[in-house]
């Protein structure tokens, strides 16, 4: 018994080091809010040197498809490089936002068979995924009592404009379990007006919890630890709590090796923002500068 | 009447055969283990040399310096002042190319449907040796010597090499093989069969503007070695069922054989073994995009066997119906200065360019 006990303060005293040796996940998907937080109430405590503020590495957040996919197997140097050209080649030609699992977005794409050649869809963001060239993304929305779902892919060259109405997180990396919901969470109208965050705000994360239907559903909810669900305890069989208990991995989250191979390291990423961040820079700025072009003429067209 | 235009017919798919076309066979063919004779060992058993660190930096400045020496050199078909006096016909072969392969992207035509394209790289590329077809006799596997080749060869062999290497870490045979027309060892060699007019001196450098994009290429390379694999994967057999009283039998082959008179297995059954790591030929890939800077051809489809990082050998394609119509880069492209930035296909729509919309009729 009191082997046990000490092997569990043993594997305590491991945590706490980890913790305290600020060992972060440099991810290529944007990181989890609630992280950040505890990340950020960690270095209150501690009170140690101040993390090294680099204004690139913020861009892995913000344009998560410019990392590649972290397979060794599938890496090569110079395909990469010629991916980004073209990215930014493509970036150059259209406006695409910064946006986050959970925002709203509404797509314009030109269809050659939608009446007036275009076709344009209001959705929240359910996943998004792919590096570079092949970055995707999904909204989904509730037409008609009828469930949704579009997928676009980012550099398409058929997207016309891709707006921003809403721009906020979630508590989930995905949001698949919408689709188990009650319709109303994931009701959006068409005719919704673009919510302007003022400047320099941090990203608001929405702490919504979503009702679940009544089984059967898709996936099993209860086994993949998510937050945003809110009564999904009354839905379980004791059956399901004990499958749940049995399945968890706790030790996962330990497992540096795992997320060293998940991820890109930061002297790569370095390279990679080095070279695309002054390109990117320039467009947020002359994008800034047409938004504001337009604010000063909203009125005078209204007064018109 | 009825016989002339069956003649007629025969005649015009006579036309349209194709010469030297692997066909791919259903059976499992063993490797066939026949290297060509100017094959040399490369592997070299590398040794603790006992140098000084000074003796060392001697070795790497000589090699840097040869390496220098090599890529400052321009290919010799710059400095010819007469042109080619022979013209490209249809029947005559161009050499090809050694590419690797980088990975894959999409492009979008212009009409906003997705191609999924393979990137590959040419690098560093440079004819090694020209071999006469009077002189080019190769080794004749048992097959050929019962029935010995009476045709006269018509086509030469030239030997292709791609990325120069340390040459202290290749055999002296195979060093020699370079040394003597004057090049740095290099990684992969390959030989093509080409026209006695198509051929090219010892040191021209090979680049993607070989090619013209819109062409079609036969692409040969080594598939992925997938180790010993079972029925279901090797040859896509069904298997058997997870349950209903099934024990210890899912994935494999079942009856091999039949009874009564055939009782044995008959040759060619399909069977575990190893899978992969065998040549395959894909034929008539079409050339999207071609990046004369970086040596990129963008290729339509993804089937080109091999892992990323594997080498495939490009070269014109045989298939009647793709091959060139009208005459490209002969006996090959000069690397000239006023080049566009990339080439693209008609069809396929450039980054910079601006959406996509399409007109109401």
């Amino acid at each position: 018994m009191s082997l046990v006990y000490r092997k569990s303060v043993d594997l305590l005293t491991v945590a706490k080091w980890i913790m305290r040796r600020e060992i972060r996940s440099l991810s290529s998907l944007p990181e989890k809010a609630e992280e950040k937080d505890v990340a950020v109430e960690e270095k209150r405590h501690i009170g140690r040197r101040p993390r090294p503020q680099n204004p690139m590495l913020e861009y892995r957040n913000v344009y998560p498809e410019f990392l590649p996919d972290p397979n060794p197997n599938w890496r090569n140097s110079l395909r990469e490089k010629l991916e980004r050209v073209d990215m930014l080649k493509r970036r150059n030609q259209i406006n695409i936002p910064e946006f986050y699992v959970g925002s709203i977005l509404a797509v314009t794409i030109s269809d050659p068979h939608a009446q007036g050649k275009t076709n344009r869809f209001v959705g929240i963001c359910i996943e998004r995924k792919g590096c570079g060239l092949r970055a995707e993304f999904t909204l989904r929305n509730v037409v008609d009592h009828q469930g949704v779902e579009v997928r676009y892919e980012l550099y398409d060259p058929t997207i016309q404009t891709i707006q921003v109405l809403r721009l906020e997180k979630r508590l989930d990396d995905k949001l698949y379990y919408l689709r188990d919901a009650l319709p109303q969470y994931s009701t959006f109208p068409f005719d919704m007006d673009p919510e302007i965050l003022p400047e320099g705000t941090p990203v608001p994360i929405n702490p919504v919890q979503v009702e679940l239907k009544p089984r059967p559903w898709l996936e099993r909810w209860e086994r993949q630890e998510l937050k945003g669900i809110s009564n999904i305890e009354e839905y379980l069989k004791e059956k399901d709590r004990v499958r749940r208990e049995l399945r968890k991995t706790p030790w996962e989250k330990y497992d540096l090796m795992k997320q060293y191979r998940k991820t890109i390291p930061i002297e790569e990423q370095n390279e990679i923002w080095g070279e695309v961040y002054n390109q990117l820079q320039q467009m947020k700025t002359s994008k800034k500068k047409i938004t504001r072009k337009r604010v000063m003429s909203a009125p005078k067209s209204q007064l018109g | 009447m009825a016989t002339s235009n069956l003649l007629l017919l025969c005649n015009s798919f006579n036309k349209l055969s194709v010469s030297n076309v692997v066909k791919r066979c259903c059976h499992y063919r063993p490797p066939r283990y026949r290297p060509p004779y100017w094959f040399m060992p490369k592997e070299r058993v590398v040794s603790e040399d006992m140098l000084t660190q000074e003796n060392r930096d001697f070795l790497a400045e000589v090699k840097q310096d040869k390496h220098n020496f090599q890529h400052s050199l321009e290919s010799p078909l710059t400095n010819v002042d007469t042109p080619q006096t022979t013209e490209w016909t249809q029947s005559t072969r161009r050499v090809g190319v050694i590419a690797r392969k980088i990975g894959n992207y999409p492009l979008w035509t212009k009409d906003g449907k997705k191609f999924q394209t393979t990137l590959l790289q040419v690098s560093d590329n440079h004819v090694i040796k020209y071999i006469p077809p009077d002189e080019f006799n190769p080794m004749k596997s048992k097959k050929m010597k019962k029935e010995p080749w009476k045709e006269k060869r018509t086509l030469g062999c030239l030997l292709v090499g791609a990325e120069s290497i340390d040459p202290s870490t290749v055999t002296k045979d195979y060093c020699g093989m370079f040394t003597k027309v004057g090049m740095l060892p290099k990684r992969h060699l390959c030989r093509f069969m080409v026209s006695p007019n198509a051929q090219l001196p010892t040191g021209t450098p090979l680049y993607a503007t070989h090619f013209r994009v819109g062409d079609c290429v036969d692409i040969r390379a080594k598939t992925i070695d997938r180790g010993f694999q079972g029925v279901m994967k090797r040859w896509g057999f069904k298997g058997m069922p997870a349950s209903h009283g099934v024990t210890k039998t899912h994935r494999r082959p079942g009856n091999i054989g039949g009874g009564g008179e055939k009782a044995r297995v008959w040759p060619g059954t399909k069977m575990p073994g190893h899978m992969g790591n065998s040549w395959r030929i894909i034929r008539g890939v079409k050339i999207l995009r071609i990046n004369p800077e970086h040596n990129v051809l963008w290729m339509l489809g993804v089937a080109i066997p091999g892992e990323t990082g594997a080498m495939c050998y490009l070269y014109d394609t045989v298939l009647p119906l793709k091959k060139l119509k009208t005459p490209p880069p002969f006996p090959t492209q000069l690397n000239s200065l006023e080049i566009p930035q990339e080439y693209y296909d008609d069809c396929i729509h450039q980054f910079e360019q601006p959406t996509i919309t399409f007109e109401e009729s």
